[in-house]
């Protein structure tokens, strides 16, 4: 409590001199005593200020920090150029009251000169009613019996039923849905909204076409289509009226079908991509070995140049395989640098091109002459090209197993019949082991010293993705999924189709 | 005479002369002796030198100021610099680890290069059941100056040889080129051939499916058309 009194100023020994008004609620302290203790105040502080006196070791900043709020000297520039609570007044609104008058009044929309009464302003009084331009009038024109029987004639509207129409145009000033509401139906006949502007708008337009009348035939033709506008309704009614299952279904078809059109659009991104990789494999083998004959030449500069020209003349698309950067920044460096793989080779990459250099007995750090770089170079480029291959391969596989499903859900049984589809390769699809013996048959290059076993790996070394089908106990389940998958989505686009 | 030079070039050393090459292989690395048993004192090992040569015979000080040595912490003074042939540090030790290597050149301009050797103290099992006693563990590589200043290309053009006798390495690094290239170029004939074999396989696979896909288009169409018959007859019954 004493803590409390402190900060509050009070005197510890409770002889009360702080004028709060706390005090007079928690101890019980006279008023005189309050206004007194506000002159006597000044004492106690400059007690407290000797109390206060700076102790020693304390910095002086801190010291200024805990005791510095009341000996700062009063500031000498009268900051407030308000004059206090007293002047503050409440200003509502910016003159003297404008009174109301209840007056009479006229409506000039009206024509039987009928007097109203209202309050209004009475600054206002005699102005016109402003209310009154929101009568819109407008002209419906009139035709005489000649021109009714010349050219108005209409099987479906008789001339009484027609007249009847241009009365209540006339009286609405052409607001459809009270017209057709007040239409005499039961004399009529029955006439939509869509019946009633069609005939409107056919007249006037026929009238416009017939009479030189500037009033008509400066309006521009009116266009209106009925039959659309019947339509249009009809559309909306039935959107409105669908059920919340509708709704789900429709919403569910339309997703379905963005998926749809993205896999679409994947897969002929990817049959993109295969192309150039295929383009890449074509060319890729004449282009290095050209690339290599110049470099042997040792000439730096003509042979950047000389590169460069290739490039240009040869026009050869983005080769798939690794981009080793240029070195021609001048400065020291070391030839193993060449060596390096750039960030751009992910780790997938990277691991299967150690794989397959500890496959061919090829240390990971060669011996960096200026000819090894560039073939060792050019050998983990073209294992990346390789990798992207099978990469490829194997999607392609995969693919052709779904379409196998397809095919089979859309005809079961036929599917034997593969006389249009090259014999060779579907069938090395169907059975790996033959694909492996016709290859290894073929394989053997006749420059490779090393066994076909041996050739074959290479390829196979290559892990890609679990995609191809090795043994057919794993793959039941995803076979199914994949079957169920396309069942589903031949089905779903029969749907979207009707 | 390195002194000379820089004053003789200024502080830019006289330029770099574009387009000029020069390459410098040098060879790094240690060998290592097994001193038949462990020391009492200090439990080391083996007794080993670490350096880096000239591939060819010539003075490196000519163009390196030093060559600095980074040793494993454990070493009293782990960073050595030697600045005179041989470049080397001979040190007995229990372990192996990498050590750091940075070049220094005289020109101040050309930055330092850097090579990184794990100092091998162990025999490989082949190797002790030959019986040899030292462990040899070299690499090559090659400094390339890439348009190097005009003192640098000096100090790099006009060096005198090592020694006047003859100067050979451990190992026989010509073979090993030779012997990796061969490698390299037949692993490539491979790797080649299969990427031309995969790649007519590819080809032929792309054909299929699209094959595939015209055929199930057929079908599909059928399929409608079928349907298409069908529902009005349904619709009758």
């Amino acid at each position: 409590m004493s803590d409390v009194k402190d900060i509050l100023e009070w005197d510890i020994d409770g002889t009360s001199k702080a004028p709060t008004k706390e005090q007079e609620t928690v101890s019980v302290v006279s008023k005189e005593e309050i206004i007194a203790g506000s002159e006597k105040r000044p004492k106690p502080k400059k007690s407290n200020e000797a109390i206060f006196k700076r102790p020693e070791g304390m910095h002086r900043e801190v010291y200024a920090l805990l005791y510095s709020d009341k000996k700062d000297p009063p500031p000498l520039i009268p900051t407030d150029t308000q004059q206090g609570y007293k002047r503050m007044k409440a200003k509502l609104g910016r003159c003297c009251v404008r009174p109301w008058k209840w007056m009479p009044f006229t409506n000039p929309a009206r024509k039987d000169g009928a007097i109203f009464y209202h309050w209004r302003r009475a600054a206002e009084e005699g102005k016109d009613y402003p209310f009154a331009k929101f009568n819109k009038t407008i002209q419906v024109p009139k035709y005489t019996d000649q021109e009714y029987q010349l050219h108005l004639h209409d099987e479906k509207w008789s001339r009484s039923a027609t007249d009847h129409l241009f009365e209540l145009c006339e009286r609405f000033d052409a607001r459809w849905i009270v017209i057709e509401d007040r239409f005499d139906h039961l004399s009529h006949g029955k006439r939509s909204v869509e019946d009633i502007k069609d005939r409107y708008y056919t007249i006037v337009n026929k009238l416009s076409k017939v009479r030189s009348d500037p009033n008509l035939s400066n309006r521009a033709q009116q266009m209106y289509d009925a039959e659309h506008e019947r339509k249009r309704k009809a559309q909306l009614n039935r959107l409105f009226n669908r059920t919340t299952e509708q709704v789900e279904e429709e919403e569910m078809l339309i997703q379905e079908l963005k998926r749809i059109e993205f896999r679409k659009k994947e897969r002929e991104k990817k049959a993109q991509d295969l192309q150039k990789l295929i383009t890449a494999a074509d060319n890729s083998s004449d282009l290095r070995r050209t690339e290599r004959k110049i470099t042997k030449k040792k000439l730096p500069i003509t042979l950047s140049r000389k590169k460069d020209q290739d490039g240009n003349m040869k026009q050869i698309p983005e080769t798939g395989g690794i981009k080793f950067p240029d070195m021609k920044q001048s400065g020291v460096y070391l030839r193993s640098q060449k060596m390096k793989l750039p960030s751009s080779v992910g780790q997938k990459k990277t691991k299967a091109i150690e794989h397959l250099l500890d496959e061919l007995g090829i240390p990971i750090q060669p011996m960096p002459t200026d000819e090894i770089c560039q073939l060792y170079n050019d050998l983990r480029s073209d294992m990346v090209l390789l990798y992207e291959l099978k990469l490829a391969h194997a999607n392609c596989e995969f693919e052709m197993q779904t379409l196998r499903h397809r095919f089979d859900a859309l005809a079961p049984g036929k599917l034997p019949s593969t006389s249009i589809l090259t014999p060779a390769s579907l069938a090395s699809l169907a059975k790996p082991s033959d694909k492996v013996e016709d290859k290894s048959e073929s394989a053997t290059p006749p420059e490779a010293p090393s066994s076909p076993s041996k050739v074959k790996k290479i390829t196979e070394i290559i892990d890609v993705v679990a995609t191809t089908p090795q043994s057919p106990a794993i793959t039941v389940t995803p076979q199914r999924k994949r079957r169920q998958a396309a069942v589903e989505q031949a089905n779903l686009m029969k749907k979207i189709k009707k | 005479m390195a002194q000379l030079s820089t004053s003789e070039y200024g502080s830019d050393s006289g330029g770099r002369v574009k387009g000029i090459t020069i390459v410098k292989p040098v060879v790094y690395g240690n060998i290592a002796r097994y001193f038949g048993k462990k020391r009492e004192e200090d439990g080391h090992t083996h007794h080993w030198t670490l350096y880096v040569k000239p591939y060819r015979n010539e003075d490196m000080s000519a163009y390196v100021k030093k060559i600095q040595f980074k040793l494993h912490e454990s070493y009293n003074n782990a960073i050595r610099a030697v600045t005179k042939p041989p470049f080397e540090i001979t040190e007995t030790g229990w372990g192996e680890f990498e050590v750091i290597i940075k070049i220094f050149f005289v020109d101040p301009n050309e930055r330092p290069v850097t090579l990184y050797h794990f100092l091998k103290l162990f025999q490989t099992e082949t190797n002790l059941m030959l019986g040899k006693k030292t462990l040899v563990s070299e690499h090559y590589d090659e400094m390339i100056f890439q348009d190097p200043t005009l003192m640098m290309q000096q100090l790099l053009v006009n060096t005198r040889p090592l020694t006047l006798g003859p100067y050979k390495h451990e190992t026989d690094f010509n073979d090993l080129a030779d012997k990796t290239v061969g490698t390299l170029q037949s692993a490539r004939k491979k790797i080649r051939f299969e990427i031309q074999e995969l790649n007519e396989r590819l080809k032929q696979s792309k054909e299929v499916i699209a094959n595939f896909k015209e055929e199930i288009k057929k079908l599909e169409e059928q399929d409608i058309q079928k349907e298409k018959d069908v529902v009005p007859h349904v619709a009758d019954t």
